[in-house]
């Protein structure tokens, strides 16, 4: 068992040379915080990136007619919505179910068209955080022929609210389908397809204009809680009523957000690496420089019976507190940067000289305000691997010392 | 006073450096009383430090036999011989040895502790200050004290469990001499109070004038053996 001499010998140990253990201490510190620093900024990025992947345009998981979605033709629908979103809701965990048409048309504010995409939505099961209308009151905008459209198509088009504008489409018997809106309002979509064509309507007028009763592309489930969505898919993929449609889950639907946050973790992980082994390095170095300068003390402490295995316990505990007084400081800085920068964020493109808030990527709009995030699990992990390496770091010195001779040493 | 606490037979001791071979001890013999209070005296390298080692059970002999308190020390293995060390003998090295980070107190309750007494230590560690009138530099740390004052802690780190022997290696060698005459009158009473046994090594004629025998030894072999009893009369030891 650890004496408490043992302890205070190695705690007081450390002020033999303030300075270096100081510096070394202070490595650890600035090691430890740009892990936790880099590791909250790459949650921070993840989470939007999951949240914008899986939000708004995947949802947790996906039902759809098989082949639509390589061929996106609008014939390929899902018959008997209402039934198929009453199944689905049925199940607890689902916390929204929302049925979607997206149809290409042809969009003319005067003489001139302009390509665009139709997006038929449930105005009353889209008004939430992770739906198409996220905004309070954004569902009662789309009256009856009353249309949202997408901030990029907006300004590429110099649409304005109040506009009439024309949609011409194919509808689902091959005829021309064509009606006059009133554009409502300009919506911000984290889904580029919305933001840069959409042209989003009620799902009773897309039905209408595209001759669609009762019927829809896709039906967006999100679960109430993201834990839930693998049994969840599983469970949905088993009911009658969808045999024969095709039930993804957002992994299916993006796996480049799979590698993404492998990625995330694996950039981390680096980071964690390079603090370890600089870690290591500077306790190694520490540790060996301060048992080459006490061998004459050593020697003493044998000489009055000291075994060898307490003399190593005192080495490393003494690396252990070294390690730990620096991760601990870098702990709580990187705990500060976070709570500093949590509620605010950091945002990158502002860091980087830029205007834009947003980068688009694979269909989505990511907003480049980031939102760093610490998990216990990170400072775990980091403590636990800075007190292993701290103890790997002292097995040189410990080797060293298990070799003394008292005699040997007292004569050094 | 006749127990023999050492038993030195024959004793050789050789220190290898590189192809040079230094024969610091040849054929070495000696035995140390229970109560004697002994300086081994000699020019240096005469085999003066060689000879408390392998008594302090620090090193082993090339050949012959070191006995200490009956074991044969050359049988034992390294951790039965630090064992030996903490439960029997106190050290006084030449330049105090204290641990810089401990106070006086913990330097001398440390020893103690390694010995693995638990109850009283802080008391008994505080009284053999007390006793070496160290009571008021018991918190006080190496670095505040003076070279006297480290070596009296040393001292009372040496004795506080009360060890059959102490060996002292040049215990005054860093002390001016009203230091040294303290230091070696304080030592003179623990032996005379508590029956403890001292052994010097020393270039000291202080040390050799407090001794009750004085054994000289010459190129690793034992030149003179001498009794000073209480009245400073000199015979022949046994």
């Amino acid at each position: 068992m650890m004496s408490v001499s043992t302890l205070r010998i190695a705690w007081r140990s450390l002020g033999r040379n303030f300075k270096r253990t100081l510096l070394v201490a202070g490595a650890i510190a600035v090691g430890q915080f740009a892990f936790l620093a880099t590791s909250a900024l790459m949650h921070g990025y993840g989470e939007q990136f999951f949240n914008a992947a899986t939000g708004p345009m995947l949802g947790h998981a996906q039902v759809h007619a098989y082949d639509w979605r390589e061929d996106r033709s609008i014939d390929l629908t899902l018959a008997d919505i209402d039934g198929l979103l009453v199944d689905i809701r049925s199940d607890s965990n689902v916390a929204h179910a929302s049925a979607r048409i997206y149809a290409p048309a042809m969009a003319a504010l005067t003489e001139d068209g302009f390509m665009g995409v139709v997006v038929g939505v449930d105005p009353e099961t889209e008004c939430h955080e992770a739906g198409l209308l996220p905004v309070d009151g954004m569902g009662e905008l789309l009256g009856e022929h009353r249309v949202l459209v997408g901030a990029g198509f907006a300004k590429k088009h110099d649409i304005e609210p109040g506009m009439e504008i024309a949609i011409i489409g194919q509808d689902m018997d091959g005829s021309i389908a064509s009606d006059l809106y009133t554009v409502e309002d300009v919506m911000w979509s984290a889904v580029e397809i919305i933001y840069a064509l959409g042209i989003v309507m009620s799902l009773d007028d897309a039905q209408e204009l595209l001759l669609m009763p009762d019927q829809a592309h896709e039906i967006v489930v999100h679960t109430s809680d993201r834990e839930l969505i693998d049994e969840t898919v599983v469970r949905l993929s088993h009911l009658p009523s969808l045999a024969d449609l095709e039930v993804l889950s957002w992994k299916e639907l993006a796996p480049f957000v799979i590698t993404m946050a492998t990625m995330v973790d694996l950039f981390a992980y680096i980071v964690l690496i390079v603090v370890f082994i600089a870690a290591a390095a500077g306790i190694a170095n520490t540790m060996l420089m301060s048992t080459f300068e006490r061998t004459h003390e050593f020697g003493m402490l044998l000489s009055l019976g000291c075994s060898p295995g307490r003399l190593s316990t005192m080495i490393a505990v003494e690396a252990a507190i070294l390690g730990l007084v620096g991760v601990a400081i870098g702990t709580l800085s990187g705990i500060g940067f976070v709570a500093a920068t949590s509620e605010s964020g950091l945002n990158y493109a502002a860091l980087g000289g830029s205007d834009s808030y947003e980068v688009a990527f694979k269909g989505m709009q990511f907003s480049l305000l980031i939102y760093p995030r610490i998990y216990a699990k990170d400072i775990v992990i980091a403590v636990a691997a800075i007190l292993a390496t701290s103890l790997m770091a002292v097995v040189w010195p410990i080797m060293r010392i298990v070799r003394l001779r008292p005699v040997e040493a007292m004569r050094s | 006073m006749n127990t023999n606490l050492v038993d030195v037979r024959n004793v050789t001791k050789d220190f290898h450096n590189g192809k040079i071979t230094v024969n610091a001890l040849r054929g070495l013999d000696l035995a140390i009383h229970e109560g004697d209070f002994l300086a081994i005296v000699g020019p240096s390298g005469s085999g003066k430090t060689t000879l408390l080692n392998l008594i302090g059970a620090l090193d082993i002999a090339t050949s012959g036999d070191v006995h200490l308190f009956g074991h044969d020390l050359t049988a034992l293995s390294r951790r039965e011989r630090a064992e030996l060390r903490l439960t029997s003998l106190g050290f006084v090295f030449q330049a105090y040895n204290l641990i810089p980070v401990l106070t006086a107190l913990e330097n001398v309750k440390f020893v103690l502790e390694l010995q693995g007494i638990d109850g009283g230590r802080h008391e008994r560690a505080m009284s053999t200050l007390e006793d070496l009138s160290l009571g008021e530099l018991a918190n006080r740390r190496p670095n505040e004290m003076s070279g006297g004052q480290q070596q009296r802690v040393a001292v009372a780190r040496a004795i506080v469990s009360r060890p059959r022997l102490v060996l002292a290696d040049e215990p005054t060698a860093n002390l001016d001499s009203e230091n040294s005459e303290a230091l070696l009158r304080m030592m003179r009473e623990l032996r005379d109070r508590h029956g403890m046994t001292f052994v010097f090594s020393t270039h000291d004629p202080l040390v050799m004038a407090h001794a009750t025998r004085v054994v000289t030894l010459l190129d690793g072999r034992v030149a003179s053996d001498e009794v000073k009893n209480a009245g400073e009369e000199v015979g022949s030891a046994n």
